[in-house]
């Protein structure tokens, strides 16, 4: 089951503020709010439950290379996402500078 | 006047359960700073004030869906057992995140008590949570407490005697959803209360309502055991639809939002930020430990040194256990034959006496530092750390990061790792971590590869071994993703702060786990002695090794006598070079023979007690082709090392 189908984007072109990206995407450091999940319906549940809702602020804290794992800190706690749920998670940039 | 009373442990991951397990029950439930060790419920009694109370340790849970088997096991046992009260465990310093589940609790009508725990460590963060207020909000008592110094302890049982029996005055919080949830859930009420009474009886009907919207695969399950379950659960599945439609989203993700959106802003309304979090030690070690580039360095150093320290500390303590009970084997000798005719000496020095010395000074040297550095490793924190850095290499294998932890727990002992393997989501991931970790030498294989290989070939050998190990477990994981049918599934784990072990912790951590050992392997290496030593006096030994002969000198180039080490070894693996000790001098072996020796005991079967593990995790069919798979890739490998080496390395 697919909702709100949204175009993978691998690399980011551009900083507008319309846009939205994939969790991947996001910088260390850079802050964000999501805006939709898509994938099976366990994945995007579980997801939610874990605190990853729409219109929440996410930190990307720091991400591995070669599709390597990410360290996110959402609603105050630090969770470990794999590539592929990350790449599932979609967030808008938020417009404030990312420090650190 | 006593009564009996039943309380339940609840809450989400690492936030405490079994540390106030542990002081109110002073039993020794295994603690550490990893998500997911409670997998298996634990019990225990306590008497407090006159009343006697069961008290149930539950698995950590995010929530109480359906997502994986302790979730269900976890709602069920609160909606149907019912227990007196629930405390539900809170980590005072990720309030949000927890108040999630507590909002599912007060839906599920349960009554509950809340313990705020690890508030020092919140304190520490800048974090402080005004209780009272939390109170008032939820409606429900609220206690403070640092678990692992037991601090709050004894007011948290005040508490919950006293919630249970003075008639609460305070109401819980029922939650109102935004307006086009809520309609549906009342509609979906009233349905549920006139069409099934029954059903409600153990479940609140409000509540079977939401996770009906919620599309929830296990209650609409059980609505079709009723005569009118149907028609609800279609009705309700309709309604989801329409409120999907109007929101884009999976109607879950819509209730959990709004149930989120309660929880911010209770934890906000009693949050009093104090200092703004600055960068802690903690957290330049995490930054450290878990950087792309330093990360792994600091992975394989720690667990090398481990090894090492193991090895050199084991070795020193086996020399000088060797020495002293030499002494004492030769002295209680010559003392018994005195006394006793020569077959009951006989049976009693090489049977009894050489299997307890043989366990003390060959098994536990190396088993218990590995102890003390494997709950050093539980308690910092550094598991879940390792889990995030080896997520790449174990989705090679068609696993997620969170294997590593079964795997790591694997070097210890192949039974609790392989119930360890729960932390994974799904049936097949399960079972594909559990063929890998039982391939791990556990402490036991570890005896023998240190003990043997280590000692007498020397530690590259050893090293050599475990490497070898790991290219094994890499290839055979890889065959057994590609054989398995099913979708690999990602990772979604929590990441807890490092903490400074405590010492107390660590102490109690590995007397338990070496009391464990004592008391169970002692037994079976103690009787695996004697009947190895009354075979050897009947005659019995000459046909067993006859038997084995092409196998085990023909094909793997082992003295003949290795053979029945090896058919004991089932029962325990370090009984495997403890009764060849007793059967010929360990130095009599060449340096290939050794290697050979090791390398079978490292991979064949699983010994009984992983295999009855796995035959109640998986059932006997998936345990026994475990088994037979282990054996024969032993013996070929064995038998292949054997005339590799002898070509590489003559003697």
């Amino acid at each position: 089951m697919q909702f709100r189908n949204r175009r993978h984007h691998e690399r980011r072109h551009s900083h507008s503020n319309e846009e939205t990206i994939s969790l991947t995407s996001l910088f260390e450091g850079e802050k964000g709010i999501i805006t939709s999940a898509f994938g099976g319906y366990g994945l995007v549940r579980r997801l939610a439950e874990m605190g990853l809702t729409p219109g929440v602020e996410i930190r990307l804290i720091r991400k591995c290379p070669f599709r390597g794992p990410l360290q996110i800190e959402i609603r105050g706690c630090v969770l470990a996402l794999g590539y592929g749920v990350a790449s599932k998670v979609f967030v808008k940039p938020s417009k404030a500078e990312a420090n650190g | 006047m006593a009564k009996q009373l039943r309380i339940a442990l609840a809450g989400n991951a690492n936030v405490g359960k079994s540390a106030i397990f542990n002081q109110v029950t002073g039993l020794n439930q295994i603690v550490g700073n990893w998500p997911g060790k409670t997998v298996e419920r634990a019990e225990g009694t306590l008497h407090f004030k006159d009343h006697t109370i069961r008290i149930i340790d539950l698995p950590g849970i995010y929530s109480l869906s359906t997502f994986s088997m302790e979730e269900i096991v976890s709602r069920d046992y609160i909606a149907v057992e019912k227990p007196d009260i629930i405390i539900n465990v809170i980590d005072a310093s990720a309030l949000e995140r927890n108040l999630y589940f507590t909002l599912q609790l007060l839906e599920l009508e349960a009554p509950i008590i809340i313990d705020l725990n690890q508030v020092d460590f919140a304190a520490k963060k800048g974090i402080k949570i005004d209780a009272e207020k939390l109170s008032k909000t939820l409606g429900v008592p609220v206690n403070s407490s640092v678990a692992i110094t037991g601090s709050g302890i004894n007011e948290l049982l005040s508490k919950v005697i006293a919630a249970i029996d003075e008639k609460e005055t305070l109401k819980p919080l029922k939650i109102r959803y935004g307006k086009e949830i809520e309609k549906r859930v009342q509609t979906i009420e009233k349905l549920v209360s006139s069409k099934l009474p029954q059903l409600c009886t153990i479940y609140p009907a409000r509540w079977i309502a939401i996770k009906l919207l919620e599309r929830d695969t296990d209650v609409a399950g059980k609505l079709k055991n009723y005569e009118n379950g149907k028609e609800v659960s279609d009705y309700a599945e309709k309604l989801a639809g329409e409120l999907e439609a109007i929101h884009g989203e999976p109607s879950p993700v819509i209730i959990a939002s709004e149930k989120y959106g309660f929880a911010t802003k209770i934890a906000q309304a009693v949050t009093i930020i104090e200092a703004p979090p600055k960068i802690s030690l903690e957290q330049k070690l995490d930054a450290l430990t878990t950087h792309k580039i330093s990360g792994y360095p600091i992975l394989v150093a720690v667990l090398a040194s481990m090894f090492v320290l193991i090895f050199a500390g084991g070795n020193l303590m086996s020399d000088g256990l060797n020495y002293v009970f030499g002494i004492l084997t030769t002295y209680t000798e010559t003392i018994l034959s005195l006394l006793l005719p020569e077959i009951a000496v006989s049976l009693i020095v090489n049977g009894v006496l050489s299997g307890i010395v043989a366990g003390i000074t060959i098994a536990l040297p190396y088993i218990v530092p590995f102890y003390i550095l494997l709950a050093l490793l539980e308690d910092s924190g550094y598991l879940p750390r390792a889990a995030f850095l080896m997520d790449t290499a174990m989705h090679k294998i068609g696993l997620h990061g969170k294997a590593f932890i079964p795997l790591i727990l694997g070097y210890g002992c192949s039974v609790p790792a392989c119930i360890g393997c729960r932390i994974m989501e799904t049936e097949r991931e399960r079972f594909l971590s559990a063929f890998v970790v039982v391939l791990i030498p556990c402490a036991a294989r570890t005896v023998v590869i240190l003990g043997l290989v280590g000692r007498f070939v020397g530690l590259p050998a050893a090293l050599a071994l475990y490497v070898f190990d790991l290219i094994l477990v890499f290839l055979l994981g890889r065959v057994a993703f590609k054989v398995l049918p099913g979708e690999p599934v990602g990772l979604i784990m929590e990441m807890p702060s490092y903490k400074k072990p405590s010492f107390r912790n660590i102490v109690l951590k590995t007397w338990s786990r070496t009391k464990d050992f004592v008391f169970i392997a002692f037994p079976i290496i103690i009787a695996g002695s004697i009947t190895i030593e009354a075979l050897s006096l009947s005659g019995l030994m000459n046909y067993v090794v006859e038997a084995a002969d092409p196998l085990i000198s023909g094909w793997l180039g082992l003295p003949s006598a290795a053979g029945v080490p090896l058919i004991f070894g089932v029962l325990r693996k370090e009984l495997t070079l403890i009764l060849l000790s007793e059967l010929i001098p360990l130095r009599a072996l060449s340096d290939i023979q050794m290697i050979v020796f090791a390398l079978v005991t490292m991979i064949y079967i699983p010994c009984l007690a992983t295999v009855a593990a796995c035959v109640r995790e998986f059932g006997w069919r998936k345990a026994v082709a475990i088994a037979v798979v282990d054996i024969a890739l032993a013996l070929f490998i064995g038998g292949i090392a054997y005339r590799v080496l002898s070509l590489a390395m003559p003697a």
